[in-house]
């Protein structure tokens, strides 16, 4: 019956700040700090699985600029430009949790415990630098190079873990999960500190569409689209089936989620192809 | 909460302990307080209540030394084995000296502590925790060697007891997932080189209610009162590991 072992003073002073908390002291002292990290997973997962749906329908008004203009009105609100930037803490909690749940059951990653911190510093790194790069605005680049480079450095990691569970007795699906996983790993806080990099990328419709009509780039936003709503699916499937005892029942809101996912896949994929 | 000297140190302990009667279908929590002095384990404690205070409440152990799995229930949520907690050791774990103990929520309960262990082993008997068809015995006498080397890949894993602990805390095993304990004597048999029959296998532990369910969440390691990793086996079988002795 032993607590995790904490050798750093800070980080004895984070735990001891983190016991206090009702729920989360409880399920640490009972099922251990992973079991806890495993749930913030599960949640924000489930928040962005929400969030996604609410995205798409956002920029599906794109096919009317005046209507989407409109709607970013409002995303010039420091508050909304807030909680812009807050959005980025459960995405890449999420991310890198992800990547840690990967090196440890495909790579045999067990030094765990250092790969929470790892998760927990680059989290803090990524959102400060986000937050900084938000209130600096106005950075430039060229579209092409940051999604080629971002491309190249999601599909290799990718490209990694299917070599290494292709050929394992899992089903396909699973398989998936984990590749789609370590492609938007990458990709998806690329994507969030692209749009950030100056407020007109993403909050301009013209802006918007003319970045769009590259082939490169609706290339890109194809495979994004596809990846995070297959991820997305799996993700709640494999939730509900913890709580789902009757096979039909399974079966049954596994086609509704993949209905769901098809229908934004959908309008997703139309966007992308007619902008 | 103490007195005196650390050696002879006694303790009023607050137990509240989840009942239930079958015959009226009722559950309740019903607190006792007794004396008890630090070296006392939790199935002392219970025996105690049954001389000393009610001998109406039912629960259940067997070899009250970890190592058949019978006493196993949570403690303050933790699921645990009731023979192995000392008083002194859970006050400073839980830090109070209230503990709330129910059963394991791995089967339908019969009576208070005790829940339908055959109910439970249905999900340990679907993996078929045993030799199905074992690899004939050399021409030259009855033993089979097991080299150290691959003994030492998988022996930690055949010291589980099947107390259910793992199964109990796990985050996911709840309907579908089959849980970590079978999952874990699954793994046990693909690695043992004794076994032939390795393709039945695979296809439960690789199935819909196989390793697929799990989260890594970790949480069958740390409960696990063998010290076993059983995470860590889970992950080998995900990662493809178990069916050869160099990835
Ligand atoms: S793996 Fe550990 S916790 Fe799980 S049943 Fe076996 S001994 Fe108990
Ligand atoms: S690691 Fe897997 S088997 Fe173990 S508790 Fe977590 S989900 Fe359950």
């Amino acid at each position: 019956m032993t607590s995790p072992v904490v050798k750093r003073p800070f980080e004895r002073l984070i735990l001891s700040a983190l016991e206090s908390l009702p729920v989360a002291a409880f399920y640490a002292k009972t099922r251990g700090w992973p079991f806890v990290i495993a749930w913030i997973h599960r949640l924000t997962g489930i928040f962005m699985v929400v969030y996604i749906w609410f995205h798409i329908l956002t920029l599906s008004s794109l096919a009317i600029p005046s209507e989407y203009d409109a709607k970013m009105k409002y995303f010039g609100f420091v508050f909304i430009s807030f909680l812009e930037w807050l959005l980025a803490v459960p995405v890449i909690f999420h991310a890198l949790n992800g990547g840690r749940l990967i090196l440890y059951e495909i790579f045999a990653t067990r030094n765990d415990e250092s790969m929470i911190r790892w998760v927990f510093g680059l989290a803090v790194t990524y959102v400060l630098l986000l937050g900084l790069l938000m209130i600096m605005g106005n950075q430039s680049v060229s579209p092409i190079f940051f999604w080629l480079t971002s491309l190249i450095f999601s599909v290799s990691p990718g490209y990694l873990v299917a070599s290494k569970i292709w050929n394992t007795a899992s089903s396909l699906a699973w398989k998936l999960q984990r590749i789609s996983g370590v492609f938007l790993l990458i990709i998806i806080p690329a994507h969030l500190l692209f749009m950030h990099l100056q407020p007109a990328i993403g909050h301009e419709s013209n802006v918007v569409i003319t970045r769009m009509q590259s082939k490169f780039i609706k290339f890109v936003d194809l495979t994004l689209v596809i990846a995070v709503l297959y991820h997305a699916g799996y993700g709640l499937m494999s939730i509900l089936k913890d709580y789902l005892k009757f096979r039909l029942l399974q079966n049954g809101l596994t086609i509704l989620i993949f209905l769901m996912m098809a229908v934004f896949g959908w309008i997703g994929i139309r966007l992308t192809l007619t902008l | 909460m103490s007195r005196e000297n650390p050696q002879t140190q006694v303790f009023m302990i607050n137990l509240k302990i989840r009942r239930f009667d079958p015959d009226e279908n009722r559950s309740w929590i019903q607190k006792y307080t007794l004396e008890a002095s630090r070296i006392m384990r939790f199935v002392d404690l219970l025996r105690k209540i049954n001389d000393e205070q009610d001998p109406t409440l039912a629960w259940v152990s067997s070899c009250e030394h970890g190592q058949c799995g019978t006493c196993s229930m949570k403690v303050n949520g933790k699921p645990l084995l009731a023979c192995e907690l000392l008083v002194e050791n859970a006050i400073y774990y839980f830090r109070t000296d209230t503990f709330y103990i129910e059963p394991l929520n791995v089967a339908p309960v019969i009576r208070d502590l005790i829940v339908d262990f055959t109910k439970a082993y249905d999900r340990v008997d679907q993996v078929k925790p045993y030799i199905i068809k074992p690899v004939l015995p050399r021409s030259e006498g009855d033993e089979f060697p097991i080299t150290p080397q691959e003994l030492e890949r998988y022996v930690n894993a055949t010291r589980c007891i099947n107390c259910f602990c793992c199964a109990a805390a796990c985050i996911s095993s709840h309907e579908t997932f089959l849980g970590p304990n079978a999952m874990l004597n699954s793994i046990v048999r693909v690695m043992d080189p004794r076994e032939q029959e390795k393709e039945q296998r695979l296809k439960i532990l690789y199935g819909y209610q196989g390793v697929c369910r799990c989260h890594s969440s970790r949480a069958c390691s740390f409960v696990c009162p063998k010290e076993i990793d059983v995470a860590h086996f889970i992950a080998l079988a995900k990662e493809g590991r178990i069916t050869k002795l160099k990835s």
